[in-house]
């Protein structure tokens, strides 16, 4: 899951970013309200994590452009503003969450999560087509209660296609959620990666459809 | 002890003084018109005394039997209080009923006052007629020429008496009418929440207390601010405070995350010893300035003295070692001595946190020179840097605490420039911005006035 930081201390950005990297995250950091903003514009993420005091432009400002400008990234604002007028705003302006800092990464974790889960229709952790189950919390996933081992990028894929079940997803959507910045994607990557998790789980789970892109099935063709 | 209690009731430092004066006028009156009405009474009575006695001698004309003495009826009650005798060559013709036989005054003549046998002071005229063959002596007892006066003097004293009394009631029931919007004031102030600081409305405020109550105001304003200033920094601390704790917390996670990947758990945990750093760093600033707070306004009166140069000598050599790990230039021009007002301690702090925010805030390589010098008379501490400077915009808001340059990447606590401002204050220097024409970049001055 690609999850946008904006974080302009340095020291903060960096762990957070490395822990939600532990975490499975893709992190892209950016330091400052503009470039806050015009990556949540831009880019593809399935989050963002906003801190309020923000150079160039307030994090409150972000957020409110960008929700003005109909942009329905979940955002979880992280903030050492803690005084309750302060939250009440935060969340009445469109944050998704409000959590202060310190944070627990596992928490900050958690809380991304359920945030992604919720703005996809998703009411519960797992999610299921046909016989295989996905687990983000626990990055794990199995095949008729059976555990299957997937590479880091094969489970981000199946996680962005599983939560978009019954919608098709170019490649070019799939390699926005999967890469953060930094990455040289090759450019059959995806292909590899969708022809791994045919081998590993079910060779008819993820659908082609051609010259559009992939798709899963919420329910999925009985074995 | 007695005037410190009356002083603390108004009442009282009314009434009494009004009472008092009223006492004393009114004594001192009754003390005039004693002197005044016993000198008259005096001349009136003795006048009578005179009169009656040359009455006496013009009488002598009409004969007396030899050898009989007339006793004069007495006609009126106060008879007895007058008395006299008439001598005829030496011998007792005529007197009055409680007149003895001896002469009551001897041989002098004129007035005096004796003590007859009765043991009652008299006042006496003795005259002799012309022919100096009679002899009269007319006598009144002095106890009802008193009797007189005690009696105009009652006249003068009782109402006094009476009035006083009343008159205290009366002052104090208008003190008290006078104090009631006193008493309302109290009230109101005791009705307000404490954290009320709206000013007094009053209606109808008599004159005299628009002053306390306009002062009353101006402190409600005064302490509004202090409480918003306050309720800012103690926002702005907590901001400050939580960022390099969650950076710490953040990167420990990390670290404890990493697993086999050492190079992932070095950079983290040296990290978490960074952030540690830049805490104590933070937490020491505030401590700082929270003494400065508490530190009186100004201090200047104090005759502390402390030597610039060598402050600044001691400080730049204790924080070279900073700035050559950065490739940072460090250049002290300071006087031999420059004695400045201010504690030593304090203003090593100053000079601590000029130097130490041009190196932080200006790039590797770049140059730092403090100076110290007397400039017109005016001791002056500059500290300039080769660095990106400031913009006015920037400089303007300098002053507020925990404002850092948005973009710098350095971990400074934003508290530097005011604990370098509040220390300047305190003794009575002024700390100014500008850009630095020699480098380029930010030019502090701090001026101690002559």
């Amino acid at each position: 899951m690609r999850i946008l930081l904006a974080e302009d201390d340095s020291m903060l950005g960096d762990g957070l970013r490395a822990g939600l990297r532990q975490l499975g995250f893709q992190v892209d950091w950016v330091r400052d309200g503009v470039a806050a903003e015009r990556e949540l514009a831009s880019g593809d993420y399935a989050a963002a994590v906003l801190d309020l005091g923000l150079p160039l432009k307030d994090g409150m400002d972000v957020l409110q452009a960008v929700r003005a400008s109909k942009i329905t990234t979940p955002v979880l604002v992280l903030t050492a503003r803690d005084a309750v007028p302060d939250r009440i705003r935060g969340l009445d302006q469109g944050a998704d969450d409000y959590v202060v800092k310190p944070v627990d990464l596992h928490e900050l974790g958690a809380r991304l999560r359920s945030l992604v889960r919720r703005a996809h229709g998703q009411m519960q952790d797992v999610l299921r087509c046909g016989a295989v189950l996905l687990e983000p919390s626990a990055r794990r996933v199995s095949l008729n209660g059976e555990c299957v081992t997937l590479s880091t990028r094969e489970f981000d894929l199946l996680h962005v296609l599983m939560l978009n079940a019954d919608r098709v997803m170019s490649r070019e959507q799939l390699e926005q959620q999967l890469y953060s910045w930094g990455y040289e994607v090759e450019s059959n990557a995806i292909e590899v990666h969708i022809h791994h998790l045919r081998r590993k789980l079910q060779p008819d789970l993820i659908q082609t459809v051609r010259g559009i892109g992939y798709t899963v099935q919420r329910t999925s063709a009985p074995t | 002890m007695r005037t410190a209690r009356r002083l603390k009731s108004l009442q009282a430092r009314l009434l009494a003084p009004l009472l008092g004066l009223l006492t004393v006028v009114w004594l001192g009156a009754a003390v005039m018109t004693w002197f005044d009405a016993s000198h008259e009474l005096d001349e009136l009575l003795d006048g009578h005394l005179a009169q009656a006695a040359a009455l006496l001698i013009m009488q002598q004309g009409h004969t007396h039997e030899e050898d009989s003495v007339e006793d004069a009826p007495s006609l009126h009650k106060y008879a007895p209080k007058v008395v006299f005798q008439v001598f005829h060559e030496g011998r007792l013709v005529l007197r009055s009923a409680n007149a003895g036989t001896a002469p009551i005054a001897g041989n002098a003549q004129g007035f005096s006052t004796v003590r007859l046998t009765d043991d009652a002071e008299w006042r006496v005229f003795a005259t002799r007629g012309a022919e100096h063959d009679v002899q009269v002596y007319v006598g009144e007892q002095t106890e009802s020429r008193s009797s007189i006066l005690w009696a105009v003097l009652q006249g003068v004293l009782l109402p006094l008496v009476i009035a006083l009394p009343l008159l205290a009631l009366v002052g104090w029931w208008a003190v008290r009418q006078g104090l009631a919007p006193l008493r309302h004031l109290s009230q109101v102030l005791a009705r307000r929440r404490p954290q009320a600081m709206e000013p007094l409305l009053i209606p109808d405020l008599s004159t005299e207390m628009v002053p306390m109550v306009q002062a009353m105001n101006g402190l409600f304003e005064r302490i509004e601010q202090m409480l918003v200033s306050e309720r800012r920094f103690t926002a702005d601390a907590a901001h400050e405070l939580r960022t390099p704790i969650a950076a710490i917390r953040a990167q420990a996670q990390v670290a404890l995350g990493a697993g086999n990947d050492a190079a992932q758990r070095d950079h983290a945990l040296q990290f978490t010893l960074a952030g540690c750093d830049r805490a104590t760093h933070l937490v020491e600033q505030l401590l700082t300035l929270a003494r400065l707070e508490a530190a009186p306004a100004s201090a200047a009166d104090a005759v502390a003295k402390a030597d610039l140069s060598a402050l600044a000598r001691r400080v730049a050599a204790d924080l070279a070692p900073t700035a050559l790990a950065r490739g940072q230039t460090l250049e002290l021009e300071a006087l031999a001595a420059c004695q400045v007002a201010g504690d030593e301690t304090l203003i090593g702090v100053l000079v601590r946190n000029l130097i130490d925010n041009a190196l932080r805030y200006s790039p590797n390589n770049a140059q730092v020179v403090v100076s110290v010098a007397i400039e017109s008379g005016q001791a002056v501490l500059r500290v300039q840097d080769s660095g990106a400077g400031m913009t006015e915009p920037e400089i303007a808001r300098l002053g507020e605490r925990f404002y850092r340059v948005l973009g710098s990447d350095q971990p400074g606590s934003g508290l530097g420039w005011s604990i370098v401002k509040r220390i300047a204050t305190v003794f009575g220097a002024q700390a100014h911005v500008s850009r630095s024409e020699r480098l380029g970049g930010l030019a502090v001055a701090v001026r101690w006035p002559r």
